[in-house]
């Protein structure tokens, strides 16, 4: 909200500088996010009287006026329509340099010199007013600078309310605030006007069908009006608080909500049908068009303003354009009213539309003040529109307001702050914001919050205004004793971190990506599954929640890739959502995902180039389940899921659950993608993990004992997996067999071309005592004999 | 016999000159002091020598021995270092690094501010990110029709699911589970409908509760201070100032001073010099009573930060963006 420093000064007296004001608000609780100077930068610019006004010679549209500069008399050619012989305007002379940086030049325009610019608000950097140059007050004598001639030097406030407080909406509220900081009296505006003798409440009458929701409806009837234009004084305000001048009486009906914080509404009183008022609720279907001519299907939580025979204004929102203000508006029916906040709201939202009359509306206007408000709008109308008002107004409170007290304890005020205030200043704190306090005994005392704030209820509400006023900083320091809980810490964050850690020490990257996905990326990838869908996406690019943390991590490849990052071993850990009941919470899962591309080692003074493949994936696997458990797992051919290449897939399981896939991801995925290289996936359920995998490791005593080893080179054919020798040679080695490493994968050369040769190195070693060689041949024997005999192998000549 | 050892001794130092690396010093070692070496044969010789000249002789060997002895064994510790000092290596060439990878930095300042959270007594716990109305709003005091609920732009799966806005819920969630002490702190991604420069649609939050009898407003202060003192530094001046959170009451959100321009004024901090970092406040008797517990026996206080904001502070990133690229070059910086 833009709040103007010079009429924050008409309510309250300030002896401190606007930027000083701005911290000490922010330190109280209104944040003051901008604060800057207005109307600089017109001292050069003078006042100016139109001598003579003559047509130019060569032109239609432009006048040669003589003006009368205070010095002497200057030729200015001139094209505004409001020219007029003895107008007091601004005048730039050359070599003055506007507000909006464009200098002034003595110029020749069609033969006739100008030896100056008449200039407009906009010009001048006032307003956005261009209808014609600006005309001021008729005892400024020529010559007198503008910025004494106008007084526009100002500050702009610009302030960022919470939505508790409604109550501050207004310069009268901001007021209310400096006021109970630095204790200087409040100071109202004046109220003055002269009323017919025809009363209001004869002429017109307000019926409230929905009192709950419309606990207060005033109007006040102002005859025959003349509708121009606003004075400069109050555009510019309107101007700088970012609101459109449009007449007079919209005009005064906008500078009084932004003055007192309630919203009024003035309609075209000869364009009402009959001599009432009615508010009620739309019905289902009903039409509207608004003053903005807009025209909305209502629903029956909308609220309505009605004559006699249909709807004139969305209640709290916006006027119709049925009633609204025009040119020739004669008299004026004003209301000023109070609607139920959660109405206002929910009819907003409903069709879409926010003003600042609603802005106010659903934050809670002061229902005690709303015929203030209609009764200063009056006069003002009064006064700048020759309205004649009626006498009296009407008011309908069908629900008057009624105070309330809240019993507070300064005890318990001092304990929850951690303070130790004495009851006389914490009453005074009180009695600054406008609550009456009163004593109940020695601890307690009794509140009754004014009308205005809303935002006040109960005992802790009383407590923020008093470390308020106090002030935060003047709050101690203290440190609790925080006790020591039995409850469980959340395991899975730890899980996640040690998975992380050895993920980084492996030599991948983290990244994280966002958790919805696009649907055609889904599709491309082919993940099935039922998806959480959100209904209100930013972009259909990010409206399912991912079931898979594939596409994400597939994604950052191809980003990378497309910088020119060939080389990639990256990697997410995040959740999944995968869909359960309609109005269910899905299930969340943990998951890790790697991927890896491009080569995994570089060519280097020590060593050739290695594209990563199958077995890079398969190796990280084994390092990082091995670095979480000591329990067995393996690796199985199964149907792989539809991103991976079937031949180079194998799932991860552990006992019976698959936790986890590796593999090639597919050709027609990566063409898909614009992939151009291939990429390899590792996933892992972590919570699978967690549950079936992860045990207490236990230590297991070891053989003190020399060991021995005995190395095996077979042939076989090349559908034999080395895990059967491997198993075979595991099962012969019995408990002396203390570990198998192969150490070399042979083809071709004298080998058939479907034949291939393992070499194991075998390491024998017992827990009773040292082995002989005798019984080591032994085993190793039979471990050659069983491997020929199961896998029709043969050994291989040395 | 003497004029020989003479003839020897001299001969040999004239050679022990000429040597000039290990391997002619072991020729030289073998001609003079190996088993067959020519001093070895004078000693070999002296049995054959009149009896009164052999003890006079053999000394005269023996000191030659020795003295030839001391002077090989300088000459080889010389020799060795020389030798040692000629093997050259390129300590320049690059060494076999194994590739490291990197956190991604929002992992990282997650940890060292639960860490630090931790190391008060504050225990971690997570909630769920797809959350139900009731705990991210309807219970944290932020009934549906409130204007509160336009401070966060939610996206929503169904009218009564969407995606957490904060990690507040976590709170309602524990509170309903347990009774105090409550000490919390839940790390977590949320989620609002906002993206431009400055927002991404998911984001971070860290979110702290503690909730026991006779916690103060004071207490708020201090831990919140610590914890300040601890991410940025002992010296950073900090300030507390009112503000508004359905869920708290007072509230207070937590300036400070700017880290980047010391409390001048620059750019990061709008030239004010304090920087937001927290909002937090004392639990709203509301709250309480959608969890079941009595207001009058206990107090506490909830806080909540975005890891975002503190990360770029911590690195100097100005970009929000570049968290979401997964770009390795932006990555691998960390």
């Amino acid at each position: 909200m833009k709040l103007v420093f010079s009429w924050l000064k008409e309510f309250v007296d300030i002896d401190i500088e606007p930027e000083r004001l701005a911290e000490l608000l922010t330190l109280k609780g209104l944040e003051v996010s901008d604060c800057y100077p207005v109307g600089k930068g017109l001292d050069k610019i003078i006042a100016g009287r139109i001598v003579d006004i003559k047509r130019h010679p060569k032109s239609d549209r432009l006048y040669v006026c003589d003006v009368d500069t205070g010095a002497s008399l200057i030729p200015v050619v001139c094209s505004a329509p409001n020219l007029k012989k003895d107008m007091i305007t601004a005048l730039a002379l050359p070599g003055t340099r506007l507000p909006n940086g464009m200098e002034i030049k003595e110029v020749e325009i069609r033969g006739v010199k100008s030896k100056g610019v008449l200039l407009a608000e906009d010009e001048l950097g006032l307003t956005d007013d261009h209808s014609g140059i600006i005309e001021l007050s008729s005892n400024i004598a020529p010559g007198t600078s503008l910025t004494e001639a106008l007084s526009v030097e100002d500050w702009v406030l610009d302030i960022e309310l919470t939505p508790n407080r409604g109550d501050c909406a207004s310069v009268l509220g901001i007021a209310r605030e400096v006021s109970a900081i630095t204790g200087t009296p409040l100071k109202m505006p004046s109220i003055e006007y002269k009323e017919l003798d025809e009363e209001a409440d004869q002429v017109s009458s307000v019926i409230i069908n929905e009192p709950e929701k419309c606990r207060r409806y005033s109007a006040g009837i102002i005859k025959d009006v003349n509708i121009r234009s606003s004075p400069f004084w109050m555009r510019y305000r309107l101007y700088l608080a970012d609101i459109r001048a449009i007449n007079n009486i919209v005009d005064i009906t906008n500078y009084v909500m932004l003055e007192l914080g309630q919203p009024l509404h003035a309609f075209d009183m000869d364009r009402l049908k009959g001599p009432k008022i009615i508010v009620r609720c739309a019905k289902e279907g009903e039409e509207f068009t608004t003053l903005d001519g807009v025209t909305h299907k209502l629903f029956p939580e909308v609220l309505l303003i009605c004559d006699a025979e249909r709807a004139v204004a969305l209640a709290g929102i916006m006027g119709g354009l049925n009633s609204e203000i025009e040119e020739d508006t004669k008299n004026v029916f004003l209301e000023a009213a109070f609607f139920d906040p959660v109405t206002i709201r929910r009819g907003a939202k409903l069709l879409g539309i926010s003003t600042e009359a609603s802005y106010r509306f659903e934050r809670g206007v002061d229902i005690e003040a709303v015929t203030v408000a209609l009764r200063r709008a009056i006069s003002l109308m009064y006064k700048l529109a020759d309205g004649k008002p009626l006498k009296g107004i009407i008011d309908n409170y069908p629900i008057p307001y009624r105070p309330f007290s809240i019993t507070m304890s300064v005890k318990k005020a001092n304990r929850f702050l951690g303070t130790s205030l004495s009851k006389e200043k914490i009453k005074g704190y009180l009695s600054a914001l406008k609550m009456e306090v009163k004593d109940i005994d020695e601890d307690k005392i009794g509140v009754i919050p004014p009308s205005f704030r809303m935002d006040i209820s109960r005992e802790a509400d009383l407590f923020e205004e008093i470390a308020r006023l106090d002030g935060y900083e003047n709050i101690p320091v203290t440190l609790p004793y925080i006790r020591p809980s039995e409850q469980e810490e959340a395991q899975e964050l730890r899980f996640e971190q040690d998975i992380r850690n050895i993920m980084v020490g492996m030599g991948f990257t983290e990244i994280i990506t966002y958790s919805f996905i696009s649907p055609e990326f889904r599709n491309s990838i082919g993940i099935p599954g039922n998806f959480v869908t959100i209904i209100n996406p930013l972009t259909k690019d990010q409206s399912v929640m991912r079931t898979s943390l594939v596409p994400g991590v597939l994604e950052a490849i191809k980003t990378n890739i497309s910088y020119n990052e060939y080389n990639l071993r990256l990697f997410e850990i995040g959740k999944v959502f995968i869909k359960r009941g309609e109005e269910e919470l899905p299930e969340e899962r943990s998951f890790l995902c790697a991927g890896v591309t491009g080569l995994w080692d570089i060519k280097s003074w020590y060593g050739r180039e290695r594209k990563a493949d199958f077995y890079d994936v398969k190796g990280a696997v084994e390092t990082l389940l091995r670095s979480i458990s000591s329990k067995p797992f393996s690796f199985e051919k199964k149907d792989a899921p539809s991103w991976y290449e079937q031949g180079e897939y194998a799932s991860v399981c552990v006992d019976s659950y698959v936790l986890g896939h590796i593999g090639k991801v597919s050709s027609d995925v990566l063409k898909r993608l614009d992939i151009e290289q291939d990429v390899y996936l590792l996933e892992l359920d972590l919570v699978g993990l967690s549950r079936y995998f992860v045990e207490p490791r236990r230590f297991k005593a070891y053989s003190r004992f020399p060991a021995v080893y005995r190395d095996i080179s077979i042939i076989v054919k090349k559908e034999v997996e080395s895990r059967r020798i491997e198993q075979i040679i595991k099962r012969i080695g019995g408990d002396i067999l203390e570990a198998v490493h192969l150490f070399d994968l042979y083809e071709g050369g004298k080998l058939a071309s479907d034949e291939k040769a393992f070499g194991f190195r075998i390491w024998f070693r017992s827990m009773k005592g040292t082995l002989e060689k005798k019984e080591v041949d032994k085993i190793y024997d039979e471990i050659i004999k069983t491997i020929i005999d199961e896998t029709g192998g043969r050994l291989r000549e040395a | 016999m003497k004029e020989r050892l003479k003839e020897l001794e001299k001969a040999a130092f004239e050679d022990l000159k000429k040597v000039k690396d290990a391997s002619s010093l072991e020729e030289f070692r073998i001609r003079y002091l190996g088993k067959k070496g020519l001093i070895s044969s004078v000693m070999k010789g002296i049995g054959k020598l009149p009896a009164e000249q052999r003890p006079e002789i053999g000394r005269l060997a023996n000191e030659l021995r020795e003295k030839i002895t001391k002077e090989y064994e300088g000459l080889k510790k010389r020799i060795q270092k020389q030798e040692k000092e000629k093997v050259f290596i390129d300590i320049t060439l690059p060494g076999r690094s194994i590739p490291r990878g990197h956190f991604h930095p929002i992992s990282t300042v997650i940890n060292e501010v639960c860490d630090i959270f931790v190391k008060m007594g504050f225990r971690i716990v997570t909630g769920p990110e797809v959350e139900l109305d009731y705990y991210n709003f309807e219970a944290l005091n932020i009934p549906k029709d409130h204007p509160a609920r336009d401070m966060q732009d939610t996206f929503y799966i169904t009218d009564n699911l969407l995606l957490r806005t904060h990690t507040s819920p976590i709170q309602v969630r524990v509170m309903e589970a347990q009774k105090p002490p409550v000490a919390i702190i839940c790390p977590g991604k949320v989620y609002r409908r906002d993206s431009d420069v400055s927002h991404t649609p998911m984001f971070h939050q860290v979110e702290g509760l503690l909730v026991d009898k006779g916690v103060s407003f004071g207490d708020l202060k201090g831990v919140l201070t610590l914890f300040v003192h601890k991410m940025f530094g002992a010296d950073t001046k900090l300030r507390f100032r009112p503000s508004f959170f359905p869920f708290t009451e007072p509230s207070a959100e937590v300036d400070i001073q700017c880290v980047i321009c010391k409390g001048k004024g620059c750019r990061t901090c709008s030239f004010t010099g304090w920087l937001e970092i927290l909002g937090s406040g004392m639990v709203d008797p509301a709250v309480y009573k959608f969890v079941g517990y009595d207001e009058d026996e206990y107090s506490g206080f909830a806080f909540g930060m975005g890891i975002e904001r503190i990360a770029m502070l911590k690195y100097g990133i100005e970009d929000i963006q570049l968290f979401y690229k997964n770009e390795i070059r932006f990555l691998r910086q960390f």
